[in-house]
């Protein structure tokens, strides 16, 4: 039987899924895999989401999601794969050259889809990493 | 270093056979390891494999229970879900799917995404599910 150890950032704020009473935990450990839910742009002082242009919400997201798996003692070198949704792949580009400095070597898997999110936010990231 | 056997779960009931009711080319879930990767779930009832449309709260019910049933028969069950992609047909419907979704993970519940999506014969929810066993 695989271990299931559920995670949590280490800083309270971005606990979004406790702080907005949804029915989901930030990520879950099992076995050699940690697994993410979707995370939108959240401000880590104030745990409010942070709307703004598509560079600002991929950047603050992908800081957000450094930090959460850092907490588990995991790391952004160690995603292996990671789902990008989007509200418009118009603004595809301007994800990407954000994305590109967070991941500046050897890449993780991909996918990237258009899709409709909630709250007028841009853009919703998931993955799956090994653990620590 | 070998490979993880790939273990074929089979559908634990005739109505969840979406092969030989609709042509779906798909296993019921596929088990590596301690992991147990299931398919899209619906809602189609166990037995007859007929499609039971209807509100997104009734469809989730059921889609659920399905998702239990496939699991169980790969050795895990709901409590063991590590993460899952619940598509529905409309954002408008996120409430919806909450309220229905928190009954069936209560405790330390799986990481989540909700997608909006459109979904195979009508159906307003699908679930996608990684679990351990």
């Amino acid at each position: 039987m695989a271990s299931r150890e559920i995670i949590v950032p280490k800083n309270d704020k971005l606990n979004v899924s406790r702080n907005f009473n949804l029915p989901h935990s930030p990520g879950v450990r099992a076995g050699d895999f940690i697994f993410l839910s979707g995370m939108l742009s959240t401000d880590p002082a104030s745990g409010e989401r942070s709307p703004g242009t598509m560079a600002h919400e991929t950047r603050q997201t992908l800081s957000n999601m450094r930090h959460l798996l850092e907490s588990a003692g995991s790391s952004l070198e160690r995603v292996v794969k990671i789902n990008v949704l989007l509200y418009d792949l118009l603004e595809f580009e301007n994800m990407n050259g954000v994305y590109r400095q967070f991941f500046p070597k050897d890449p993780p898997a991909r996918t990237v889809c258009g899709v409709q999110l909630s709250a007028g936010m841009k853009i919703e990231i998931e993955c799956i990493a090994l653990a620590g | 270093m070998p490979s993880l056997p790939r273990i074929v779960v089979s559908p634990p009931r005739p109505g969840l056979d979406m092969g030989a009711h609709y042509g779906w080319i798909q296993s019921a879930a596929i088990r590596c390891g301690d992991y147990v990767f299931v398919s899209g779930i619906v809602a189609v009832d166990p037995e007859s494999g007929e499609r039971l449309n209807g509100t997104l709260a009734s469809e989730a019910h059921r889609a659920f229970q399905n998702l239990g049933l496939v699991l169980e028969a790969a050795g895990s069950s709901l409590a063991r879900l590590v993460q899952v992609r619940a598509m529905i047909y409309d954002r408008i419907e996120y409430d919806a799917l909450n309220r229905v979704y928190r009954q069936y993970v209560p405790e330390g519940p799986p990481a989540r995404t909700v997608w909006s999506a459109r979904i195979m014969d009508a159906f307003k929810v699908q679930l996608d599910a990684v679990a351990v066993v």
